[in-house]
């Protein structure tokens, strides 16, 4: 048996489940409910367009409340920010080529820090909007705002997800591991984050 | 954009013979309101509650339940005040940024008459055509719907005036043929706000003064705001299948980062 470390605790992966639930389930019901000419069939999933709206506007709220949660335990971390990490930004992790290594890495990678901090800007910005749009007043110069900002996080996390998913599980297999049982082998943490295993003192 | 799609935008219109719209004279408005209770009346809309703001106007604003409202403007004199009323509604322009932005389709149609009507099972409570309305009329009911002046598409298509002009005592607000409006204002000498701005309003303003001590904004819609809806729209999606490619090109080209568990040099690979 390999010996195991703890990367993550039960609420930080319920926390990230609950994001990325919600997330998905946004992605399909907007994308239906607004592109209706395009994705329309979207919306037989979830019953019809006005369903779907219903399910957007709940789900958001699902979505902006875990977000806020789980943001006070991955934003300090991700904050973090040393020579080793421009490093990894530099050869974009190693993962253009078989051959090149990254330097050694805290509990999350540069990419890692890089892609929370979007995943909580743009999930703030598209969560307040959302919910601006949905109960203020309807107001002329701030609708308009509002859905630029929904439209552009939008579009940014229409990005980032599936690079996130990818990362997570294919690209770096025992990965997803992390958002289920939430422990790593000792062999792979001191190969994916050196720093980290030193830091709490594993070795 | 603005005049190479006016036959598509206008299709079903016949917008020579048949567009009929409103000329609104402020100079003849005594202000007493029929026409909103007019509109409620028709239109089946409840009464909303408001505040003593001080002032004679009220309610303040369009609602969801005010499809048509009087805004009054006092301008001071050397003595006592100038009093100017003018009428708030759906302009039901030619060239309807409403229209333009909606993504539900069929939410919003023009009726042969030339109106901009809506049907509300089709509306998805988006909220996107405020945003795209020059004139800040889109309302939003209890369920999140569009609430706005239909020109009373079903009175009109049959043949009758609309609500608010039938209500209007002094003749402020006529309903007509759209050609015949605009030459009837203009051989009473006054000048016409909205007669080819958006690829014209349907319901225009005969003024004496300059529109902007009438509080009436320059008819020019920001398609910006639509432009980049669309521009966007495709991009989301693209964007999304896009980076699942390149997720499956990495995969086969460089592969994914194994990490073998008789591999423990333990200096991050180096």
């Amino acid at each position: 048996m390999n010996k195991m470390i703890q990367k993550t605790t039960a609420y930080e992966r319920i926390l990230h489940w609950s994001v990325a639930l919600s997330c998905i389930v946004l992605l399909l019901t907007g994308l239906g409910f607004l592109y209706q000419k395009e994705l329309g069939w979207l919306n037989t999933i979830s019953g019809g367009v006005h369903m779907a709206h219903s399910i957007h506007n709940w789900g958001g709220i699902i979505f902006l409340a875990s977000l806020i949660l789980a943001l006070g335990k991955w934003l300090p971390e991700s904050l973090k920010w040393s020579r080793e990490d421009s490093e990894w930004l530099g050869m974009m992790g190693g993962y253009l080529s078989k051959e090149k290594h990254p330097p050694p890495q805290g509990k999350i990678n540069a990419g890692q820090k890089i892609a929370t901090l979007m995943f909580i800007i743009f999930g703030l910005l598209i969560g307040v909007s959302g919910v601006l749009m949905w109960l203020m007043p309807a107001a002329k110069s701030s609708m308009n705002l509002f859905h630029l900002l929904h439209s552009i996080s939008a579009f940014v996390y229409a990005l980032l997800v599936p690079t996130h998913i990818y990362m997570a599980t294919a690209a770096n297999p025992g990965t997803f591991r992390i958002m289920t049982r939430g422990d790593v082998p000792l062999y792979w943490a001191k190969k994916k984050h050196p720093k980290w295993v030193k830091e709490i003192g594993a070795e | 954009m603005p005049n190479a799609n006016v036959k598509e935008r206008m299709s079903g219109t016949d917008v020579v013979k048949k567009r009929k719209g409103l000329m609104v004279t402020p100079d003849l408005c005594i202000a007493c309101r029929g026409c909103q209770s007019a509109c409620k009346q028709w239109n089946k809309l409840p009464g909303d509650k408001t505040l003593n703001s001080g002032e004679y106007e009220n309610p303040p604003n369009l609602t969801a339940n005010l499809y048509n409202q009087i805004h009054f403007i006092e301008k001071n004199k050397d003595v006592g005040i100038d009093w100017l009323f003018v009428r708030r509604a759906c302009m039901h322009c030619g060239e309807a940024g409403c229209m333009d932005i909606c993504p539900a389709p069929g939410a919003f149609f023009r009726t042969k008459e030339g109106a901009v009507a809506y049907d509300k099972e089709k509306c998805i409570g988006c909220k996107l055509c405020l945003a795209g309305c020059p004139f800040d009329v889109p309302r939003f009911d209890e369920n999140d719907k569009i609430s706005k002046c239909t020109l009373c598409a079903d009175r009109i298509s049959n043949g009758m005036s609309t609500a608010c002009a039938k209500g209007c005592p002094t003749g402020a607000i006529k309903y007509g043929r759209r050609d015949n409006l605009i030459s009837m204002a203009k051989t009473a000498e006054y000048k016409i706000y909205g007669e080819n701005d958006l690829d014209g309003l349907g319901v225009m303003f005969a003024l004496k003064a300059d529109p902007k001590e009438y509080n009436l904004p320059k008819p020019t819609y920001n398609a910006g705001m639509a432009v980049f809806d669309s521009f966007l729209r495709p991009f989301t999606v693209l964007g999304l299948g896009a980076v699942a490619a390149g997720a499956l090109f990495h995969y086969l080209t460089v592969g994914p980062k194994d990490v073998e568990p008789e591999d423990e040099s333990g200096k991050g690979g180096k």
